[in-house]
């Protein structure tokens, strides 16, 4: 799954979410970053159980499916930084390649 | 540089006859074929060729390894815009304002379009340079269009992934123009105001590595960061790509620092000497400090200690020892380490591909440091720390302030930054509808 098929499937929950929720997301952030996905995706499944909304909760379960391999990254490099493995990737190229 | 030397001696040549009075350096000149050095214009032209591989693909490799993936093509592409631009600029204006005779502060007209660069079989005559007479002016002008090349391509680091391709090759060309060639004329050629205050530079530690690290410095500021600098991971595309391209800059060093030498002689061996220890102590100090840092050795911070080292080095490799070049490249590597990690985190500026951190510090760490271990045995000139630093201050306020006005000027012409949506989608395909394969 490339980056901009993740961020079209974030925008279209994104445009899904202001539309039935009034809840504004940003999109690129969602289709970026593990935790704030995880978020999103809580909120949009809650919200679709309440209102039995299968549109929606369709929309979450393949944000979801999009988004495995980064929150499957980012849960290795949680595991590595608690075990203080050197280098763990977790801050790594963030705000500086060296 | 030797042209340094070749000022001192003939000014202080001209002041005798001249019973003291200030005398002005001479041109170029028509000379017979038979006073041309073959062996010189032999090495000189494989050291241009050299220097241009360096850029072309050595810098193009290198930049384009640590982008991310959408953008790799782009920032091939800037730096072949930025190559051809920058020698039909040198061609039609650069090297005449930077090398002949004018003013402490500018050259003259007189080589405008490579004027004057005369061969004439029947006569037995070619054109040279007063700075390099035993070659061709047209070989020393070549070899000097090579510097100015990779000078406008080092600044492109700064920017990557965010600038619209025609305002890189509008700021390329009047950045040269503006930036480049005055400080060039200053420096190296024998009446330019940092020549005759006795500045040593042999290479161009402040011309080409202070001059592009503070020009890139005032780049990232005015464009401003990458959409999510800082938040999300800017993961480098193929840092194999980055490791070639180093490769083709430690080699081509050979031509930017023993070509210098401007001769076939033992200076330009010792050059290519300090040269080559400089960047394998660079290299090693790097990775120690990341190592005790981080706790481990990075390829890219091998990568990048090389090339702090060859940047140091660059103004003092025909003025120092072998072991002197072996202390500078190995604070070399320490210092631009420092500053392309915590020095970088105190500017906050999206400096992409750190070229502040490695060419700014690194040439001024090489240029201070040429003050304190010039040894005047080895080349006839001592240095003076004071000087150096005068001379480096000098050409970084001048690139700090010429570039931000060459910076206003192209944002008045075609902007600066790509579209939100070109940037997220890549520059690759949102600039050039191109892909890179695979």
């Amino acid at each position: 799954m490339t980056e901009n098929e993740r961020i079209a499937i974030a925008a279209r929950l994104h445009v899904a979410l202001r539309r039935k929720t009034g809840r504004v997301t940003d999109t690129e952030w969602m289709a970026a970053n593990a935790d704030y996905a995880i978020e999103v995706l809580r909120f949009a499944r809650a919200h679709a159980a309440e209102q039995h909304d299968a549109e929606l909760a369709a929309i979450a379960d393949r944000l979801e499916q999009a988004m495995a391999p980064i929150v499957a990254a980012a849960r290795l490099r949680e595991t590595l930084l608690r075990q203080g493995a050197p280098g763990a990737p977790a801050s790594r190229y963030v705000g500086g390649l060296r | 540089m030797k042209h340094r030397k070749l000022a001192v001696g003939l000014s202080a040549l001209l002041a005798g006859a001249c019973g003291g009075a200030a005398a002005e350096p001479a041109g170029p000149a028509v000379v017979a074929q038979a006073t041309i050095s073959a062996a010189d214009t032999g090495w000189m032209m494989t050291a241009t060729v050299l220097v241009l591989l360096m850029t072309l693909p050595g810098i193009a490799l290198f930049y384009a390894g640590m982008v991310r993936r959408r953008n790799v093509l782009n920032t091939m592409a800037a730096v072949i815009g930025i190559a051809a631009v920058v020698s039909l600029v040198w061609f039609a204006l650069g090297y005449s304002l930077a090398f002949t005779p004018g003013s402490p502060w500018l050259g003259g007209s007189s080589r405008f379009g490579f004027a004057g660069f005369d061969h004439l079989h029947e006569a037995g005559t070619l054109a040279v340079s007063h700075i390099a007479p035993r070659i061709p002016e047209s070989v020393y002008a070549m070899f000097q269009l090579s510097f100015a090349v990779i000078t406008a391509a080092l600044v492109i680091g700064a920017f990557v992934e965010r600038m619209r391709f025609a305002a890189v090759l509008w700021f390329a060309a009047l950045w040269s123009l503006v930036v480049y060639v005055p400080i060039a004329h200053w420096v190296w050629e024998p009446g330019g105001w940092l020549a005759q205050l006795g500045a040593l530079d042999f290479a161009g530690g402040s011309v080409v590595h202070v001059n592009a690290g503070i020009a890139g410095l005032v780049c990232a500021y005015v464009l401003g960061p990458r959409r999510g600098y800082g938040r999300e991971p800017f993961e480098p595309y193929s840092l194999a790509f980055t490791m070639v391209g180093a490769g083709l800059l430690w080699v081509g060093w050979f031509g930017f620092n023993a070509g210098s030498a401007l001769a076939a002689d033992g200076r330009a061996g010792l050059a290519m000497v300090c040269t080559h220890i400089a960047a394998s102590a660079g290299a090693l100090s790097w990775m120690l400090g990341e190592w005790a840092v981080r706790r481990s050795p990075s390829l890219l911070g091998l990568c990048s200690g090389l090339v702090a080292g060859l940047v140091a080095i660059t103004p003092a490799a025909g003025f120092v020892t072998p072991g002197a070049a072996a202390l500078i490249g190995a604070i070399a590597g320490l210092a631009c380490y420092w500053g392309a990690t915590a020095l970088k985190r105190l500017l906050r500026a999206d400096d992409s591909l750190d070229v502040f951190g490695v060419h700014g510090i690194g040439g001024l760490v090489g240029s201070l440091l040429t003050g304190v271990f010039a040894d005047q045995r080895l080349s006839g000139v001592s240095g003076s720390v004071v000087t150096q630093a005068l001379a480096v201050g000098a050409v970084a306020l001048y690139s700090a302030v010429a570039t931000a006005l060459v910076l206003w000027l192209v944002r008045l012409i075609v902007g600066l930054r790509v579209s939100e949506d070109t940037e997220a989608l890549g520059l690759d395909l949102g600039v050039h509808r191109e892909r890179l394969g695979g």
